[in-house]
């Protein structure tokens, strides 16, 4: 669930995965939004019922990776009657361009909306390199 | 699959892109079916020991943004998703998430307090809380006999 920073089919669809100590959870692809400012991109992904203590954001490399773990979001004995959504947490990751500032990316968590900025790298003046003659 | 980059010159595919992912938005993201002819929010009932319980998933809606009515019977959820403000639709480079005005009419179960009725908005998840009416003792209905 790997992809560049735009493209996607995977658009909210969901993948069970096999994740810790052979506990069966939904894992589910969350719906982004990109879009682009003049200090870079702003990202916003629909992760709700995470808190800021259950996303983990992280770098690595190149790659921008969300997992939002959901918590239980009804008391325990709780008798379903009436089902039209799954509980399941949310994970997706994204392959950063060069142009993305790795170390001043931020982030906030707001009514279960996640907003990640990426600025721009700052471009780097040509340098001149002056050759000389013995 | 396309990549965009800043600075590529790509512009033609990604106006394509672009163009693909709004008519799809206009089949997968009215605003009655979240996923196709689903109404939006998606709601679950669970009933428990002194209450009915629904939840829902209702990211970027903010409390004051959320309206709860309740009329014979009948739940009305209504509310607004309005986040990103004000980004021009060409500044976008994906757009999945819903955005707008959304509402839901829902009947509610039978033998519940309405005036009690609680909900909570955290998270971006809708609790809405039901209390079942308490157990009402059998009343005895005296039969009297009929002239003969």
């Amino acid at each position: 669930m790997t992809e560049e920073l735009t493209p996607s089919t995977t658009n909210g669809s969901r993948v069970v995965n096999q994740l810790a100590a052979n506990v069966e959870r939904n894992v589910f692809t969350p719906p982004i939004d990109i879009y682009e400012t003049d200090e870079g991109l702003v990202l916003h992904a629909d992760l709700p019922g995470v808190t800021i203590d259950s996303l983990e954001l992280q770098v690595q490399d190149n790659k921008l990776t969300l997992f939002g773990k959901v918590n239980p979001q009804i008391p325990d004995g709780a008798k379903p009657l009436h089902r039209e959504y799954q509980v399941g947490d949310f994970l997706r990751s994204f392959i950063l361009s060069d142009e993305v500032d790795h170390e001043r990316i931020s982030a906030k968590l707001t009514n279960g909306v996640l907003e990640v900025t990426l600025p721009k790298a700052t471009q780097v003046e040509p340098r001149k390199i002056e050759v000389k003659t013995d | 699959m396309p990549v965009f980059r800043w600075g590529q010159t790509w512009d033609a595919f990604r106006d394509l892109e672009r163009e693909v992912d709004r008519l799809l938005s206009n089949v997968n993201f009215t605003f009655q079916g979240y996923r196709v002819g689903r109404q939006y929010p998606a709601l679950n009932l669970y009933e428990l020991e002194d209450e009915f319980l629904f939840t829902a998933e209702v990211p970027g809606t903010k409390v004051e943004e959320l309206e709860l009515t309740m009329a014979g019977g009948i739940m009305t959820i209504k509310g607004l998703r309005s986040d990103p403000e004000g980004i021009p639709e060409e500044r976008f480079r994906r757009q999945e998430r819903l955005r707008g005005p959304w509402q839901r009419s829902i009947s509610i179960p039978e033998r519940v307090q309405e005036e009690q009725l609680t909900a909570e908005l955290k998270d971006g998840l809708l609790k809405i809380h039901l209390p079942k009416v308490e157990d009402v003792s059998p009343r005895q209905i005296p039969v009297v006999e009929g002239d003969q």
